[in-house]
Parts: structure tokens; C-alpha cells; sequence
């Protein structure tokens, strides 16, 4: 493991939640106090391919779990060359079709709770997100697709975009620069897949909500066909401080290569769980330190850096930096920075098989692997936690999980079984203890197989 | 030439006397057969008298001499023949063809198809060495009703199979019987024919 | 493909990429799926999901391989159905790959994890992927213990097809071929996870929409497992015991190729064959599922001579013998004398007419068509058992007759940018034409339906509906909006015109006028089997074998000559309703029918009259129908599996096939349970002309076929217009006219739009007892407006005319116009509305009818 990078004089840098704890925080009056909707007119003053090079060169990235690049994905998007007309060959061309920005607003991770806090709290830093990034894209709609349940982050964005209507910063030829854009708030069915950007846009075109095949990506072909970007909430409510402080400014925090501040979700057994914005590259030690450390002061015995779909971490894992390298040199991933913290109390086979569990019913049912890996999965976890499992089902559960990872059809696959595999790699005594009672020769009934 | 020499000719005819008699005294009296011998087949019931044949053909499919002929059926809530979904709707074994092999019954997958030791498979009529369902089914025993019947034993066919030779074991306990399989080889070795209510008295055919 | 020399490598071909697999270098076209490749190379991916008709999916995950590109291997294993040949991409397929190997194990494994083990009653047992695949790509033991999913089974998903859930793998390829491929989308995937399952709305919801899906068969054949099955062919057989022979479906001009599995005498299913220029892999469910009609107990197996009254069983000869009297006394007016209502001596009826009936081989057609000719000396020969006209004979003699599928195909059909289609339904009347038609429309070819309402066939291909009044076609042809004149000049257009069109005056001649104006392609779609070869073969009034026309005395001379004979008769002969008429009034002595039905007729009152007046009557037939209560003899013919032919279906192309099941071998005999050798019917005119005296050559099917193709065709130049201007039969007072098209129709008179509807009881769907819930329930279709100013109520029973009473369906039908289906089955037979009186155009009656007045025919919907 590389040595922390130097230490930061206050890891808290109140970037996105700086109008948080505000009375009222979420209405246009007080954004608009603090310098909102600033950041959409300087962006206005500026060329659309400007503001994709300057998010770019802020070196932002995707916070949504897998990182990628922001002004990259936006630059995927194609555009008409300059003084470029359709033709009868080319009026069906990317180019030449409407552009669509979608806000993946699904947030249903275990564990993840970062952009409903945002979303109820400062949900205009979101739509001024949005309104820079349709400009900067030339998209004239965006769809925020949010998760159903959340009806209270529903009630509220939908209260804010009403707000920015009526403040003329949505709508037709906005504040005079000829620039339109309508956003809608889609309220979804309660999937997990629809997190997954390609399942999301064909659950936002009304259909079942499953991955679709890419190639062609969403840049491409997104939704209803047309060039699409779509980006967490998290990612795009970035996006106008980065306008508003410059690229330089945005690269003080955190990082090389993770720029920026992030919100770390911390639950499970901390003095004071909640958000904690910090710069990318936090460790779990200093993020401890300010959640006041471990409840009652019961040791950590593991933890997840970003979600149940990242590979767990235990207290050897305290000093990794939290950022997208960090991570992943550890052998995890940052995910969506949702920290669950598990004290010695908690069995790993036992958490473990509720993620499981989790994942058998959330998955989309697409693809095989996914579909009956997990249900085998959760059974075989299931049988071992009632006491009826044996040693070679550990072998079986590493081997079903081979055969899930990389071969399921999206990263939902991928993600059920890395608490499995990391659980075992961390704890298998802890399993084995399990199967104790059930020497591995038990002749057992197969009661499945008829 | 010695004095023997008259004699000596019955030398074979003297030794045979004193030898074990091979002649069987068929059909006064008859052989009881090593228990595996492949006699004439029978179609199992499961214990509640439902048939253990599910119509799947892989007996006439397994079969050297294409003896076997079978279509299957469907079985209704109205007349159900055997648990699950299908049955055999007709079975029929061909004797004249027949070479006793016994592949059909190792290709059976519930164990319905079995051989007795039954071996009188001789006739004067063709027709009639064409063994239909009604001739092949076992008898019903005690505890056994005849199809159609609903199942008695479980909801639905995985009651049957997965607790079938408990179940068997159960029934033919409260039966007085003691053989465990229903297969009923012992008991047609013991008495040939007599377990077997297939083949119709003479008089009848 | 080429194996590329590793020495000298030849240059990559235009538009190919040259890549690796298993070590092997294959140049493949760009674009193509990865699975292909390795196929045509013959290695065998397992595949589930996969189909080359279907967009891939992706869903299975079985067809992993290990891929490397540009010297850089992926990650994860990719799943060769999706992916697309690259350039310098390096594959490695399980024969390779430990990695690709493990990971189809994997799969395999996880997809048997919930399958049941009932493989012993399963009908896809024996010829099943799954199986096959877990062979060769899964594990010997099983390491799942906990319990498998189990749903409730068999779920009937419509009256066809059963569903089992237990055994589904989920591969989407019954959803996805009823989205893409029919455009029904019946079953969708309901629930997630290891719940998710195939369902209708009916499963999902325990009510919904009707299933209705003149397709739904494929589903079973692409179904990669038991999971749908086949009604009618459950628990029937095992595939091992089957005998599968190739076979040509009888139903319809559509031409598709069959596959015809059998045993012990009768056919048990037929499955689509493979044929990529016409049918691709898909047949519709009256293809696939009406077979047993060989089965009926109505059945006719032996000759029969009516003896006092009574049809009495005869030998061969003893009916050949007699009927060949019969014929040639009536053919020579040697009847009895008659008497005229005064009492004055009137000539004896003379001459006998044939009507082949539109159901036949190529083959047969000719032996009708020479029998005829030489046996009966007459041109009174004509197929057509359904509405008919002059100007159609003409249209058929300018555009169809002799036309090779170069004309038009279903290649044209796909590739052109426009197709009009006149005076017919795809869906309806040629289900392989409109599955071509809806995959040229997902393709961008603009499909446009001349036609009174928007109906299933033209929502999906596209919904344009060039709307008009029943009868009023002509002038809709004729006044083309500009922009669709100008799609059908540009090249490749074509203009399909079904059989009906013989049903409105001046249509035909509007479309030869269309195709001489603009340049598009024309071709005649008919519904029946047998129509086209019978316009080849010679089976009306007007046609010599050959395009030759009866008129034309040097293509008389030419077909005398190839037959042998010093002459032909030269004048033209009656066409069905002339005979018919002409036998009603004491003109004509005979008749010889082949398989007509009487209620398919234009007018079947008139067709029993002339039955009951004629004095001899020789039926060739299957079953016993009404033309048998009518007949002196009744030769039995052999049906299409019982014999060997050629079909020439509506692009003109021969469907040869052979015998599937030779009753006097295999199958000890029996024909679906009953001793009998039927022959087909050229041999059967053959013997009867030998009784005549007069030899036709036509003892096999294949000598009947190498004498029509001596005889040739003579050149045809397809766009040349009708010759007749139309002569429209308008005697008929309830016939549109443009008087009584000027005003407001009466109150309750509205203009009448008919056609058939595919299954709709006809005599081969006679012993199916599931095929007609897949029907289309008959409707009557009425516009709001029109309803509500006739007062019918949607849902609710109309009557139309006098006696027919239809459910009330809402539809985009032109003001003061209603549609009904021309054929409505009720118990024990079909109502037809020529039956009625009633025609496409004419004015009718619909009101609602009055309270338990005429039991209705129809209440609710359901053929019964």
C-alpha cells in the first residue's frame, strides 16, 4: 500500500452540502443567496465545447460507483460539425438527432445515501447541474429518473423544478440565451437494475427494465435512440461549482487523478453516522475520527468502502486512501462511497447472505448467471447459516461465484458476488465455523433434485 | 473276447442309470427360474394403485427389436391414470419379438417397467402374443384402487417419487406384506402366474 | 471463408475483416455475429438465446468464448451472439479456451439448477438443445441441494400452446419473436429475478387481452426447451419415434416449406421447414396445426356409385366404368329426351363442365384441365371456387399466367421501397406474404393498404391505410395521392392484388392501368394452394396449359400437338357461374367436381340447384361433403400426405414434394387409423379417360408434371394491360352503382366490406378442435358515428341482414360502411354472407337486433 498522501489541514470541505444544515435549504430564495444559479449564466456566456474542456480538464468523475470521466462522456456525444447541415444520407445520423440528458436518481445501493440527502436538502444545485450540462451537451430535455420510494426527495425536486420554472431558468430561450430546456422528474418503480444506465433508460421509455445490449452506447443511441448522457445526481450537482471556482480551484481537493470533494456515507456502528463530504482520498481513519469514531467502542471487524457491491474491507483496510485508485490497489472499489462499519458483533456469513438476499430478488432476471447465481447463492448462504452447510460448500460458493462474475450480462452480477468472495477471503474460518456441525461426508437428502 | 464283452456296450446305458436325471417334468412340473431371470415384463403400480408409467417411450426406444409400442396421454383432473402430468395411454409388447434382453427395463426412469420370472409365453394365435396395457399392469394389491383415481398419496408427483419406497413401505406393512419392492419378482417366482392378472384364463381368449 | 496459407495471407476482400478463431484465420463480412463465424467454420458454440432471424439478446450467456482484440484480451469472457467481427480480433472458442470452456460449464450448470428432471415426459425429450448442450458442456453430477423453483404447470397460454414454466430458460426468444417477427406481443417476461417467467396478460393479471396470434406456433419451434409445447401434440410421440419427411403446406398460396413428422400412418405435427426464399423458418398456426383432416371420419376411402338413391361402396373398376358411361352419354347429350313445361320435345341436356376447385397440385390442375379438353371436348373448365368475373380471366391471362418468380418474389418484397397492396389482407389471406411485408416495413418499405379499415395487417406494417368505400376502389386506385403515385414509379414498387379483387367491377383493370402508369410490379396473391398452378395448368375457361389462350388457334395447334390430337375445342368455355347456371336450367347434362365447397361459392343456392337439376354428377373428393349427397360417383382422392405433387405458389415458384406417407407401404396401411389407398386425383382422370377411351398421360404426378413441361410456356409480358375494358355484371340490384352512391344511404342500408379471415371453419380445419381459438373471433366493424346513428352498441349483437347476428366491434371503417368476415363458423358448419346474398359493395341491413327474435349465431364472440 502506497503511503497516505499528505494530510489535509480540515477534510471537511463543505462543497455540496454547504447549504445543508440551513433552515430551508432547499428553496430558490436561499440557493439563489448563496451565489445560486450564478454559475448557469457564466456557463451561458461560454461555447458549449468549452464547458465540456473545462470539466474535463477539472478532472471530474462519475459518482455513481464506476468513475468515469465526466467530461468524457460528454464529449462522447455527437455533434454536428461547424457549419455541418443534414443531408438525405445523413438526417438519421447521432448528430442530427435531439440530445437527451438523464440524471440517474436511482439510488438504491445498499447502504448508499448520498443523493437523497442532496436531493432534499439543495435540490437547485442539482437543476443547475442539469441546466449547465444540457447546455454544454445541446440537449433540450432531461429526465431525472428517481427512485420511487423516496416520495419525500420526489415531492421536494419536483417543488424546486416548479421554483426554477417560475424563476425562468427553465423553459423556453432562457434568460435570453436562446437556450430551451424542459426537465421532467420520472418517478420509478422500485428496481434495483434501473440504476443500471441502460436498464434505466428503457424503464424511462416505459418498457421492462432490463440492460440493454451495448454497443450502441447511450451516447449514441440512449434514450428513444437518440444520443444520451446519463449521470448520477451527485455528479452533475458538482458541476456548477466547477464552473463557478474554476478547474484549478476544483483540483486543490482531493487527488491527481480523483479530483474533488465527495460525500461519504457512513452507517452501521459509528458514534454519528451520516454524510460527511470530504476530498476524495479520505481514509476510513480520518472519516472515523470526525463520525466520532466506532460505537461504544467496539473494535471494527469489516467494512464495505462503497456499497455492498464493492469487496469488503477489514481494519487491516483503515489507511486506504478512499478515492478511485486507493480502492481499487486495495483490491476493492470506491462504488458510491456508502461506508457501512460492522463491529465485532456482526457475522460475516450472516451479512453477507442478506446482501445476497438482496441481490436474488433484485436481480433483473435477464441473464443467466445473475438470475440463478444469486438464487443458488442465497440458498446455499441460507442452508450454511441454519447450520446444515458443510466445508465443500464454501468450494461451491467460490465456484458459482466464478461463474457469475464477468459473465453476467451488466455489472449487477459482478457486484452480488463481491461480498462473497471477499467475505471468504477475509473470514473463511468464520464460514468453516459455520459448517462445523456438518462434517463434509454428511450424506445429505437432495432435496432438490427430483 | 472276454466273458464282459457281452455287457460292455451298456457300459453308458448302465452309468447313465445311476447318473442325476436331467429330463424336467414340464408342464407337471415347474422350474422355478434364478431370480433374475427375464421373464415376461409387468407395468408397476405405484402403492395407492395409480401406474408408475409415464408414457415416455424410452423403453420402445431402448428396445433391439422394436417389440415395444407406447403413446402417452394426458392426465386430467377428471381421470388420472398416474401422478404428474402424463401416462401411458397405450402400452403394448410385442412376444413374438421380444428377445428378453431386459434394455427396456434398465431405460424405464421410474421403475415401472420390470420382468417377472414369468416364462409360458407360448401361444397358437399371433394376436394374442401382443400384450396390451390392461395384461401387462401388475395386479392390485391391498391399499391399491384402480385408475382413474385422484392421488391419494401426495399433491402432486414429487410426493410419489421422493417418498415413493417410504411410502411403499408403509402401504405394504399394513398390507401384511413384507416385500419391500413392488417390483413383486420374489412373489412371482414363488407362485408363477399367480400374481399376474394380466394374462387372462384360458378359456377367456 | 477461406483458410488463409500462413505463407502468403491473399488480401482482406471488400467490406470483410480477417480475424482468428481457434487459431484458425477466417475472413468474415463486416457486420457479421461472431456465432456465425465460428459456424460456418464449424465449431459449435452452445447458444440458447441465440437465433439467426431474431436481434440478438444477449440473455442466455451459454455462447461465451474468450476474445482478444488488437493484441489486448478482454477482461471477461464475451458472448459471441452479440459480438460483432472485428478486425485482427483473435477468439478462442471452448475447443481452445480452458476460460471459455469453464465459463459455458458454469452457465449450463446455473440453468439447470431450476430445471426439472422430467426430461422422460418432456416433448422436446430427444431433440432438445438443452439436453443436447448439457451433454456436451455440463456436469456429469449435480452440486445443487437446496430446492428447485417450482410454478404451477402446464399453463395454457392460448388454445395451441402450453406453457411450463419449470423448464423455461428464459432465453426471450418467444417474446422476442412475437414482438419482432409477428407483431402480436402476446407473452412478455413478468416478475425478476429466479421469478421471472414468461406470461400473457392473462397470467400475469388472471384476466386481459384476448391471445390472438396467427403465429403463434414458431414459438414452440424456436423454444431452445419444453417450455412451450404444442397441444395438440402433447404427449403424442417422442421425436425418436418419428419419421420426419419434407412436405409442401397445402393451406395456402403462400408456398411454405414443411416438415411433416409422423408415425404409424398418421402425421402427429408439422413444423416449419427451413426455406429462406419463401417461408424463412416460420409458418402460421393453420399450417402447422390443421393436419388431421386425413383423420376424419368423413373420409371418403372407396369409390362409391349411387345405387337406388344410396352412396354404395364399389370396387375401382366397377365406379370408373360407370362414371365414364355417365360422362360420355352426357357429354354427347344421349340423356333421355325431355319435355318441356308445354309439352313440347325439348333437346336432351348436353355437355359436361368441370370444376377442379382451387386446392390442387399443378399436376392434378393439368389432368383437369386435359380431361376437359380431350375426354369431355369442351372448354368448360374452371377452378375458381369463389367469387369470379370476365375481367379477371383477362387479368389472369395479362399477369399472372406463366409468370416466373423473377416477376415478383418475396425477395422483391423485402427489398422494395413501396408495396400496395390491393383488395388484400396479408394477415388474413398469405400469412408468409405479410410476415415478408412486416419485415420489408420494420426495414423502411412503405407498405400501403388500399382497404376499408385499419386492420391488424396494417398497424404492423406500418399503418398506412389508403382508405376506401367498399366497391369504390377503382377510383381510389385511380386517384392516387401524388406523393404514393410517385413511390410506385420509382423502381422496384410492387402492387399486390389478392383474389377478392374479382369482386368489385373495374378493380383488376384499375390495377393493370396502375401498373402501366406508374411501372410498378404487379402480382396476384390468391389464398387457395392450388390457384396459381391451375392458371399455368390451363383450369379455366379461357387458359390452354402454358398461358396459351383457348382463343389464340396457333397455341391451340401447339397443345394439340404435344397431346396428340387432331384438335382442340375452340370456343372458349363457361366460367363456375355460367356452368352452374347453365346445369340450373336444363343446359348442361354434367358436372365433375374436384374439391369445392359449396358454401365458398359466389352464389351456393344456385350451385345446389344445378347439382340437384344436372343429371350426372362425378365427385372427386377427400371427405363427404354436399357435392357428394349430390353425386352419381364419388372417387376418393388421395390427401397431400398420401401423395406426391407440386404446389406453384403466388410468386409462381413449383413447391414440389414428395410422399410423406405411402399408404400401400409403410405404416401397415392405415391412413390416421384406416386401411386405405386413395390416389391422387390425375391418376384417378387418368383411369375415367381410359374408360373414355382417350389416353391423358397423367398416371403420375410426374408424368402429368414432364408433359406440361414439354408444353413450355409461352413468353408473357406481365405488364401487358387487360385486352377487355371491364364489363361489370351489375344485374344484380343490391350492386353499387353511381346512383345510389350520390345520395345519403336509408336508414339502416349501409355499404357492405367482406373478406375471409384465415381460419374461419373451412373443410380442412373440420376435425381440429383447438385451431379455432386461435381464430379471430367474427366481428362486425362499424365506425362510432355509423353505430351510433344504426344504434348499435359496442360489444353488443348487430344484425346483419336478415339472419346473421355479429358482436359490434369499433373501427375506423369510411362513414355509412360496415365490415364483416365473408365466412362465419357456427356449430356444424359456416354461415357465409354470399350465402346471404350478401357482397363486398352491396347495401345492407345492419340494426340491432330485436329481443329474442332469431336465435342469434354468434352471441359472445367465440367460434364454437
Amino acid at each position: 500500500m502506497s503511503e497516505p498522501e499528505e494530510y489535509r489541514p480540515d477534510p471537511l470541505t463543505p462543497v455540496l452540502t454547504r447549504r445543508w444544515l440551513l433552515p430551508e435549504s432547499w428553496t430558490l430564495r436561499h440557493y439563489t443567496e448563496l451565489g445560486g444559479y450564478e454559475a448557469m449564466r457564466q456557463a451561458f456566456a461560454m461555447a458549449p465545447a468549452d464547458l465540456v474542456s473545462l470539466v474535463k480538464d477539472s478532472g471530474l468523475r462519475g459518482r455513481g460507483g464506476a468513475g468515469f470521466p465526466t467530461g468524457m462522456k460528454w464529449s462522447f456525444i455527437p455533434q454536428p460539425k461547424p457549419g455541418e447541415e443534414p443531408t438525405a444520407a445523413t438526417e438519421d445520423a447521432p448528430q442530427f438527432k435531439p440530445k437527451y440528458l438523464v440524471i440517474n436518481a436511482d439510488e438504491g445501493e445498499p447502504g448508499t445515501c448520498k443523493d437523497t440527502p442532496l436531493m432534499m436538502a439543495d435540490p437547485h444545485s442539482l437543476i443547475e447541474g442539469c441546466i449547465i450540462t444540457a447546455f454544454a451537451i445541446r440537449a433540450n430535455f432531461c429526465a431525472i429518473y428517481i427512485r420511487g420510494e423516496i416520495v419525500h426527495a420526489i415531492r421536494r425536486l419536483h417543488f424546486a423544478v416548479q421554483e426554477a420554472y417560475a424563476a425562468g431558468h427553465l423553459g423556453k430561450d432562457i434568460h435570453g440565451s436562446g437556450f430551451d430546456l424542459d426537465i421532467v422528474v420520472h418517478a420509478g418503480a422500485g428496481a434495483y437494475i434501473c440504476g443500471e444506465e441502460t436498464a434505466l433508460l428503457d424503464s424511462l421509455e416505459g418498457r421492462r427494465g432490463q440492460p440493454r445490449l451495448k454497443p450502441p452506447f447511450p451516447a449514441t443511441a440512449g434514450l428513444y435512440a437518440a444520443p444520451t448522457v446519463v449521470n448520477n445526481v451527485e455528479t452533475i450537482a458538482t458541476v456548477p461549482s466547477i464552473v463557478a471556482g474554476g478547474k484549478d480551484w476544483f483540483r486543490t481537493m482531493g487527488r491527481e487523478r480523483s479530483p474533488g470533494p465527495k460525500i461519504y456515507s457512513l452507517s452501521g456502528h459509528v458514534e454519528r453516522p451520516g454524510q460527511y463530504e470530504a476530498p476524495l482520498g479520505t481514509t476510513l481513519r480520518q472519516l472515523l475520527e470526525m463520525a466520532g469514531g466506532m460505537k461504544d467502542g467496539i473494535p471494527l471487524k469489516f467494512w464495505t468502502p462503497g456499497g455492498s457491491s464493492t469487496p469488503l474491507f477489514t481494519d487491516e483496510h483503515l489507511d486506504v486512501p478512499l478515492d478511485f485508485e486507493g480502492a481499487a490497489e486495495a483490491g476493492s472499489m470506491l462504488g458510491t462511497t456508502a461506508v457501512m462499519i460492522f463491529n465485532e458483533t456482526v457475522s460475516v456469513p450472516w451479512a453477507v447472505m442478506k446482501w445476497t438476499e438482496f441481490y436474488e430478488h433484485e436481480s433483473c432476471g435477464k441473464c443467466t448467471p445473475c438470475r440463478e447465481g444469486n438464487y443458488w447463492l442465497a440458498g446455499i448462504l441460507r442452508r450454511m447459516n441454519d447450520g446444515q452447510g458443510t466445508e465443500e460448500d464454501i468450494d461451491t460458493l467460490l465456484d458459482v461465484c466464478s461463474n457469475v462474475l464477468g459473465r453476467s450480462f451488466c455489472a449487477l452480477g459482478d457486484g452480488a458476488v463481491s461480498p462473497i468472495t471477499s467475505g471468504i477471503k477475509y473470514f473463511r474460518q468464520e464460514f468453516l465455523d459455520l459448517c462445523q456441525a456438518q462434517p463434509a461426508a454428511t450424506d445429505r437428502v437432495l432435496a432438490g433434485a427430483h | 473276447m472276454g466273458m464282459f464283452d457281452g455287457i460292455a456296450g451298456f457300459g453308458v446305458t448302465f452309468s447313465t442309470m445311476f447318473k442325476k436325471v436331467v429330463t424336467e417334468e414340464y408342464p407337471l412340473v415347474k422350474k422355478v427360474t434364478a431370480p433374475r431371470y427375464h421373464g415376461r415384463h409387468q407395468l408397476n403400480r405405484h402403492p395407492d394403485g395409480l401406474e408408475k408409467c409415464v408414457g415416455c417411450e424410452l423403453c420402445a426406444w431402448a428396445c433391439p427389436a422394436d417389440a415395444i409400442y407406447v403413446e402417452g396421454g394426458d392426465n386430467t383432473p377428471e381421470a388420472r391414470f398416474s401422478p404428474g402430468e402424463r401416462y401411458g395411454a397405450i402400452y403394448q409388447i410385442n412376444y413374438l419379438r421380444c428377445i428378453g434382453c431386459g434394455l427396456c427395463i434398465e431405460a424405464c426412469p421410474t421403475r415401472s417397467l420390470t420382468m417377472t420370472n414369468e416364462y409360458e409365453l407360448a401361444d397358437d394365435d399371433r394376436q394374442d402374443l401382443i400384450y396390451t396395457k390392461d395384461m401387462l399392469l401388475a395386479p392390485l394389491l391391498p391399499g391399491m384402487e384402480q385408475p382413474p383415481h385422484p392421488m391419494r398419496l401426495g399433491d402432486d408427483e414429487q410426493d410419489y417419487y421422493v417418498q415413493g419406497p417410504e411410502m411403499a413401505k408403509r402401504g405394504l406393512e399394513q398390507a401384511g406384506e413384507h416385500d419391500l419392492d413392488t417390483d413383486n419378482r420374489a412373489g412371482a417366482n414363488a407362485l408363477p402366474g399367480a400374481a399376474l392378472v394380466g394374462k387372462a384364463p384360458e378359456d377367456q381368449r | 471463408m477461406t483458410q488463409a496459407p500462413e505463407q502468403e495471407a491473399p488480401p482482406v476482400p471488400e467490406g470483410h475483416v480477417r480475424l482468428t478463431i481457434d487459431g484458425r484465420t477466417v475472413d468474415a463480412p463486416k457486420g457479421e455475429i461472431l456465432i456465425r463465424t465460428c459456424e460456418r467454420l464449424g465449431i459449435v458454440v452452445p447458444r440458447f438465446c441465440d437465433h439467426p432471424l431474431l436481434e440478438p439478446a444477449g440473455a442466455c450467456r451459454q455462447c461465451l468464448v474468450e476474445v482478444e482484440m488488437g493484441g489486448r484480451p478482454m477482461p471477461k469472457p464475451q458472448a459471441s451472439c452479440t459480438m460483432t467481427v472485428a478486425d485482427g480480433m483473435v477468439v478462442k472458442t471452448q475447443v481452445t479456451s480452458a476460460v471459455a470452456d469453464k465459463a459455458q460449464q458454469g452457465v449450463m450448470e446455473l440453468l439447470l439448477i431450476n430445471h426439472p428432471l422430467d426430461c422422460p415426459i418432456c416433448d422436446k425429450g430427444g431433440e432438445c438443445p438443452l439436453q443436447n448442450q448439457a451433454m456436451s458442456s455440463g456436469r456429469a453430477e449435480s452440486r445443487f441441494h437446496e430446492h428447485k423453483r417450482t410454478f404451477e404447470k402446464p399453463l395454457p397460454i392460448s388454445d395451441e400452446v402450453l406453457l411450463d414454466r419449470e423448464r423455461c430458460v428464459l432465453c426471450q426468444r418467444c417474446t422476442r419473436f412475437s414482438d419482432q417477427i409477428a407483431g402480436d406481443p402476446f407473452i412478455e417476461l413478468l416478475e425478476r429475478g429466479a421469478h421471472q417467467q414468461i406470461g400473457t396478460e392473462e397470467t400475469a393479471w388472471g384476466a386481459g387481452e384476448e391471445f390472438q396470434s396467427y403465429f403463434s406456433g414458431n414459438t414452440i419451434q424456436i423454444c431452445p426447451v419444453g417450455a412451450l409445447t404444442s397441444a395438440s401434440y402433447r404427449f403424442r410421440s417422442r421425436p425418436f419415434d418419428l419419421v420426419s419427411t419434407p412436405g409442401q403446406c397445402e393451406h395456402c398460396a403462400s408456398g411454405c416449406s414443411t416438415r411433416r413428422d409422423w408415425r404409424r400412418g398418421g402425421v402427429t405435427r408439422v413444423l416449419a421447414g427451413e426455406e429462406p426464399t419463401v417461408n424463412e423458418e416460420w409458418l402460421c398456426d393453420k399450417g402447422r396445426f390443421a393436419f388431421r383432416y386425413p383423420a376424419s371420419p368423413q373420409r371418403v376411402l372407396q369409390p362409391m356409385v349411387r345405387e337406388d338413391g344410396v352412396l354404395t361402396p364399389v370396387p375401382w373398376v366397377d365406379a370408373l366404368e360407370r362414371a365414364a358411361t355417365l360422362l360420355a352419354g352426357a357429354r354427347d347429350g344421349r340423356g333421355e329426351p325431355r319435355t318441356g313445361e308445354d309439352g313440347e320435345e325439348l333437346a336432351p341436356k348436353r355437355g359436361v363442365g368441370v370444376l377442379p376447385g382451387g386446392r390442387l397440385t399443378v399436376e392434378d390442375a393439368y389432368a383437369y384441365a386435359k380431361f376437359a379438353r380431350l375426354a369431355l371436348h369442351t372448354n368448360d373448365v374452371d377452378q375458381r371456387a369463389r367469387a369470379h368475373s370476365d375481367e379477371e380471366l383477362d387479368f389472369l391471362a395479362g399477369h399472372v399466367a406463366g409468370v416466373a418468380p423473377s416477376h415478383v418474389s418475396y425477395a422483391h418484397l423485402e427489398a422494395a421501397r413501396t408495396v400496395l397492396c390491393v383488395a388484400f389482407d396479408p394477415e388474413e389471406e398469405s400469412p408468409i406474404v405479410f410476415l415478408r411485408l412486416r419485415k420489408a416495413a420494420r426495414h423502411g418499405t412503405r407498405v400501403v393498404h388500399v382497404g376499408s379499415w385499419t386492420t391488424p395487417a396494417v398497424v404492423k406494417t406500418g399503418g398506412h391505410l389508403l382508405a376506401a368505400v367498399p366497391g369504390e376502389e377503382p377510383a381510389a386506385l385511380a386517384d392516387l395521392p401524388d406523393d404514393l403515385a410517385a413511390a410506385l414509379a420509382a423502381p422496384g414498387a410492387v402492387v399486390l392484388v389478392g383474389e377478392r379483387a374479382a369482386e368489385v367491377p373495374g378493380l383488376l383493370t384499375a390495377v393493370s392501368e396502375l401498373g402501366a402508369r406508374t411501372g410498378a410490379r404487379i402480382a396476384w396473391v390468391p389464398r387457395r394452394a392450388g390457384e396459381r398452378g391451375g392458371v399455368d395448368a390451363g383450369a379455366l375457361p379461357t387458359l390452354l396449359p402454358g398461358a396459351r389462350r383457348v382463343d389464340d388457334a396457333d397455341a391451340r395447334e401447339a397443345v394439340a400437338a404435344v397431346w396428340g390430337v387432331p384438335s382442340l375445342p375452340a370456343a372458349p368455355g363457361r366460367d363456375l357461374t355460367a356452368m352452374l347456371t347453365a346445369a340450373r336450367d336444363g343446359e348442361l347434362a354434367g358436372l365433375v367436381l374436384g374439391g369445392v365447397e359449396l358454401a365458398d361459392l359466389p352464389d351456393p343456392d344456385l350451385a345446389r340447384a344445378a347439382l340437384a337439376e344436372a343429371d350426372v354428377v362425378i365427385s372427386l373428393e377427400q371427405v363427404l361433403s354436399e357435392v357428394t349427397e349430390h353425386a352419381d360417383v364419388v372417387l376418393p382422392v388421395a390427401p397431400a400426405v398420401n401423395r406426391s405433387g407440386t404446389y406453384r405458389n403466388w410468386e409462381g415458384r413449383d413447391r414440389p414434394f414428395a410422399t410423406t406417407i405411402d399408404p400401400g407401404q409403410g405404416g401397415s396401411g392405415r391412413v390416421g387409423g384406416t386401411a386405405a389407398v386413395t390416389l391422387p386425383d390425375c391418376r384417378v382422370l387418368d383411369s375415367l379417360a381410359v374408360e373414355m377411351d382417350v389416353d391423358l398421360f397423367t398416371q403420375t404426378p410426374q408424368a402429368a408434371a414432364a408433359e406440361l413441361a414439354e408444353l413450355g410456356t409461352v413468353a408473357v409480358t406481365p405488364s401487358t394491360p387487360a385486352t377487355r375494358p371491364s364489363s361489370p355484371d351489375v344485374s344484380d340490384g343490391t350492386r353499387l352503382t353511381s346512383d345510389d352512391s350520390s345520395g345519403p344511404p336509408l336508414t339502416g342500408r349501409v355499404r357492405l366490406a367482406t373478406w375471409r379471415q384465415l381460419i374461419d371453419g373451412g373443410a380442412l380445419l373440420a376435425e381440429e378442435t383447438d385451431l379455432p381459438g386461435t381464430a379471430r373471433p367474427p366481428r362486425l366493424r362499424v365506425a362510432a358515428g355509423t353505430a351510433e346513428r344504426l344504434g348499435l352498441v359496442a360489444g353488443e349483437p348487430a344484425r346483419l341482414g336478415d339472419t346473421l347476428d355479429l358482436v359490434v366491434e369499433l373501427a375506423d371503417l369510411p362513414a355509412d360502411v360496415v365490415w364483416a368476415p365473408s365466412h362465419v363458423p357456427v356449430p356444424g358448419g359456416v354461415v357465409t354472407l354470399a350465402g346471404l346474398g350478401l357482397g363486398h359493395g352491396d347495401l345492407v341491413d345492419v340494426a340491432a337486433p330485436v329481443a329474442a327474435a332469431v336465435a342469434p349465431v354468434v352471441a359472445h364472440g367465440e367460434p364454437q
